[in-house]
């Protein structure tokens, strides 16, 4: 029995199509099910991140003086402020954790295949975004780390020839890191970087919902019927569980290990010893330390950077060249993705150490 | 009558989870007086590194009712979820629910 607010709603909005086509949908239900539970889990952390983050940006001042100082008024003056900047922050890490579980277990189950390459070249593009996010975040709290590591992060294009010096000083807003940086990725992390991953998550979920979900390359091939579940109640019940210990788990390290803050970073001050970027980007810096000087013609840097780029690149386009998964060039390129995982949490390590 | 009695007990869960949040935000914003604040600028001009911790025996301690509060609510949500994936999955079972496209 509809209300008359939902008349009125859904006479002007048409949200009964909706609420038909959630009744109707349906969820595979199989031994690789728990995949499906990840993209729902980046939504939830992306949801926090920009409450959290309308929060934070009431205070914050993105200038090179005020920068340091208004997060340390967060932390130590606003009530709870130390709480919501953790929060933001962790539930940053667990975002950017679950985009790489969620692209890993669909390149592992191979769910790209035809007729879903958009779905993951739109996915490839929402972690390069969620990984923009999290370098333009690292430095705003403008200390003397996140200013080092922004220093050595937007070096790395100039090694690109031809565009590599255009580009940095794109980053920088000038030729080195200086207030003006730190304006500019203020600018990209809470306008221009939201834009792009609003419509990408909207082109990104009509997809899904266009195509419906994948069932794993393995069981398709075996060809017999997969149970299926409704999406609503019974998806959305067991989505309930894993949100409900996710924002457990986020709460409670948010609260017993929040990030700190060190002082005001100096523009003509050495650089620290151990810069490090966040977790994520800790194995593309490993990789980058070990090159040699000079690989042929190239310096060490320059290829090391132009072969990120190619990988970049054939991970972007891994469904057109994965175009047959079930035959041996498929299960080669799950090989080399069982590797790269591998290789990745192994430079994580190496670089920690 | 027990199904009714069951989507009670967890919007009351819910709905206390939330106001407790809030209350502990407003004794938060309470106890942040003039003294303190002058206390945390001294403080925070002494040191480099800020890391943040609770400021006082209070703020600690509703910290960890919060937190330990937190924790049961979600078991308890969890349990009562868990009936519900059971219910609804006989339900399908039954074939009250249907997965057939129409």
């Amino acid at each position: 029995m509809k209300t008359g607010i939902q008349s009125w709603l859904d006479e002007r909005f048409g949200l009964s199509n909706i609420t038909k086509f959630l009744k109707e949908k349906t969820v595979p239900q199989h031994k690789h099910s728990i995949w499906y539970y990840t993209g729902s889990a980046i939504l939830l952390f992306f949801t926090i991140q920009v409450i959290t983050g309308f929060m934070l940006v009431f205070y914050y001042k993105p200038t090179l003086e005020g920068a340091n100082e208004s997060v340390a008024r967060i932390m130590t003056e606003i009530p709870l402020g130390w709480i919501i900047r953790s929060v933001h922050s962790w539930s940053a890490s667990f975002m950017i954790a679950f985009v790489f579980i969620h692209l890993l277990s669909t390149w592992l189950t191979k769910s790209y295949r035809n007729p879903r390459e958009l779905t993951w070249m739109s996915g490839v593009f929402l972690l390069a975004v969620s990984l923009a996010f999290g370098f333009t975040g690292y430095l705003l709290p403008w200390d003397d780390l996140s200013l080092s590591a922004t220093k050595v992060g937007t070096d790395i294009p100039r090694s690109i020839p031809l565009v590599g010096a255009w580009v940095t000083k794109l980053l920088r807003g000038g030729e080195d890191v200086t207030g003006d940086t730190l304006t500019r990725f203020f600018g990209f992390h809470v306008s221009i970087l939201p834009v792009f991953i609003f419509i990408l998550l909207a082109v990104h979920i009509y997809l899904i919902q266009k195509q419906g979900m994948s069932l794993p390359l393995a069981l398709e091939s075996k060809k017999e019927e997969v149970k299926e579940i409704p999406f609503w109640p019974n998806f959305v019940y067991r989505e309930t569980i894993v949100w409900l210990l996710l924002l457990g788990a986020l709460f409670s390290l948010a609260i017993f290990f929040p990030p700190s803050l060190d002082k005001a970073a100096e523009l003509m001050a050495p650089a620290p010893e151990g810069i490090k970027p966040e977790w994520y980007f800790l194995f593309l810096f490993q990789t980058l330390k070990i090159f040699p000087a000079k690989i042929f013609f190239l310096t060490g840097d320059t290829f090391a950077v132009l072969l990120m780029l190619l990988v970049g690149i054939l991970f972007f386009f891994l469904p057109l060249i994965d175009n047959k998964p079930a035959e041996r060039k498929g299960r080669i390129i799950t090989i080399i993705a069982l590797v790269l995982i591998v290789y990745a949490v192994v430079m994580t390590i190496w670089s920690l150490l | 009558m027990k199904l009714r009695k069951k989507k009670f007990l967890g919007m009351f869960l819910l709905v206390i989870f939330f106001v407790s949040f809030l209350i502990l935000q407003l004794n938060f914003a309470q106890q942040v007086t003039q003294e303190e604040q002058e206390e945390k600028v001294q403080v925070k001009a002494d040191q480099d590194k800020i890391i943040p911790s609770p400021q006082n025996i209070k703020e600690s301690t509703g910290i960890y009712v919060f937190v330990a509060w937190m924790w049961i609510a979600i078991l308890v949500l969890i349990y009562i979820l868990s009936l519900k994936i059971r219910e609804v999955d006989r339900l399908l079972k039954l074939r009250f629910l249907s997965t057939e496209k129409k």
